[in-house]
């Protein structure tokens, strides 16, 4: 099958960003909101973007508005009966991704994949129940999708075989390195990742060493590039949290997933990270 | 002791070893052996310790030092699998027995960090850092814990990508893919683990373990029997890759 049309549902930052990975590579994409504001926020953004192209040569004028033309707001679930590939990026909800799926069983093609971007909900059961389970699978981009290269193409239970080939050279065909993920809590990166930021917490509860002494050794001892503090007041920390706890829930509470108390306080009185101002660090300064 | 020759003694099976020796003779030290120290112990200004797996080894080896050593010779010991104080513990001086942490390849490692036993006095613990920095490092000096803080949290980054691979939730090389490309690590953690060695992966998991008695600190099977079938890593050939083909193990 030749991918012509890709339906990509919510158009948060997540959506808007996969919107454009495919408009990039040429596809007609159908941007679906039920919020119009949403929709409106999405376009603001794609055109940001592509400006910023525009201006560092890497693309022309003419390029933008073709890039653009690609892309189709829509509102309806109907519209997107033609779509070939339909990548759902709403809120992790699992009844909110459970309605969607079942209602694109009812509108798209039976040959059509359904994708969903999840980083946290297990595939299998976003599936579970539908007519066609074999034919959805979890396709997970890294935030920015624009710009991170790794999608995590994720085997449900059900998944068949052909639909997971074929998902996997898709993203290939988006420019993207794609590994393949037997559906598991957390997948492979908000997996293995966990202990970055769960250990440093512990060790910090321990008073083993302190936040900015935790980053500074992480970056000059270790090589990464953010330390685990500063990293998730980047991310969110109850985002982070969220993550924690669902991957615990879900391994039936495993000691190594156990969330920290001290990040559980941080999300209790509000300090999230940067986007509140102060989280590890304080950014009112 | 005399400024002029700097000796330094240094024991020990880690690969940490050779590592340090090649650092400790460019930055101008003359490095000595036990066998050397014996000779002439009055020459040692410092000794450093680096066993990492075999802790009855480690035992007899800083006894050995603390024996031969006058009272006022630091001793600095690598705490990533057992704490300093415990290891402080075994000698007539602990005072003078000061940890410190960090993984093979050196030339990698801006930071080495320092842990003091309970029992390590402040002249010890300045001249570790004295040290370490005129090897061109800086140092962090954090509180004694069994793997210190970068040991530590890599090792559990290693063990829990060493259960993803065993579950056959993906394979190795799309494991590393996955943490290179999906958040930036500077390695991916198998290939990481080849690097640093199982065995020394192993026993820093086996030491938290040991020490904290926790469930979460439980190490991966699969790690386990890897060091036990002798596969560690780049330096045996085979670890969780194979270096003739570089290749991915079917766990």
């Amino acid at each position: 099958m030749s991918i012509k049309t890709v339906g990509v549902i919510g158009a948060g930052t997540m959506g808007a960003g996969i919107a454009l990975v495919c408009a990039r590579k040429g596809h007609q994409v159908m941007l679906l909101d039920a919020n119009q504001a949403v929709l409106d926020k999405a376009l603001v953004y794609l055109e940001s973007i592509l400006t910023k192209d525009v201006e560092k040569n890497k693309i022309s004028e003419q390029e933008m508005t073709e890039t653009l033309e690609l892309v189709h707001l829509v509102s309806e679930m109907e519209q997107l009966a033609d779509c070939d590939i339909v990548i759902e990026a709403v809120p992790e909800r699992l009844d909110l991704k459970k309605s969607i799926f079942s209602q694109l069983s009812g509108i798209c093609r039976e040959d059509a994949l359904l994708l969903t971007n999840t980083s946290s909900i297990s595939i299998t059961e976003i599936a579970g129940g539908l007519s066609h389970p074999e034919r959805i699978l979890g396709f997970h981009f890294f935030n920015p999708a624009p710009v991170m290269p790794l999608v995590e193409v994720i085997r449900g239970k059900k998944s068949s075989e052909e639909n997971v080939e074929m998902a996997y050279r898709f993203a290939q065909e988006l420019g993207k390195v794609p590994v393949l993920v037997t559906d598991t809590p957390g997948f492979i990166v908000n997996r293995i990742a966990r202990p970055y930021y769960n250990e440093a917490l512990r060790i910090l509860g321990d008073h083993v060493a302190g936040v900015e002494q935790i980053d500074r050794i992480m970056k000059l001892a270790g090589g990464f590039k953010m330390g685990p503090f500063e990293l998730q007041d980047m991310i969110g920390i109850d985002i982070n949290f969220a993550t924690t706890k669902s991957v615990y829930t879900d391994f039936f509470h495993e000691g190594r997933f156990k969330p920290s108390r001290i990040q559980q306080q941080m999300v209790q009185s509000g300090s999230l990270g940067r986007k509140t101002g102060e989280g590890f660090y304080d950014y009112n300064k | 002791m005399t400024t002029t020759n700097k000796a330094v003694l240094l024991v020990g099976t880690s690969p940490l070893y050779a590592e340090l020796n090649q650092l400790m003779v460019e930055r101008g030290y003359q490095v000595l052996t036990l066998a050397e120290a014996m000779a002439e112990p009055e020459l040692v200004e410092l000794a450093v310790e680096v066993n990492s797996v075999d802790m009855q080894a480690k035992k007899r080896q800083v006894r050995e030092l603390d024996d031969l050593l006058p009272p006022n010779v630091p001793i600095i010991t690598t705490s990533l699998a057992i704490t300093a104080t415990e290891v402080a513990s075994w000698t007539q001086h602990p005072e003078r027995v000061c940890g410190f942490g960090t993984l093979v390849p050196l030339v990698e490692r801006e930071l080495i960090e320092i842990a003091p036993a309970l029992q390590t006095e402040l002249n010890t613990i300045q001249a570790t850092e004295g040290f370490f920095q005129s090897l061109g490092k800086e140092t962090e000096t954090v509180n004694d814990e069994v793997g210190l803080v970068f040991p530590r949290i890599l090792t559990l980054i290693i063990n829990e990508a060493a259960f993803t691979l065993m579950e056959k939730t993906a394979t190795a090389t799309d494991i590393d893919i996955a943490m290179k490309k999906g958040t930036n690590y500077p390695y991916g953690p198998l290939e990481w683990a080849d690097r640093v060695g199982l065995d020394e992966i192993f026993a820093i998991s086996r030491g938290l373990q040991r020490d904290l008695a926790e469930e979460r600190y439980r190490t991966a099977p699969l790690l386990r029997k890897l060091v036990l079938a002798g596969r560690v890593g780049v330096r045996s050939g085979q670890g969780f890759y194979t270096y003739e083909e570089k290749v991915g193990v079917e766990a």
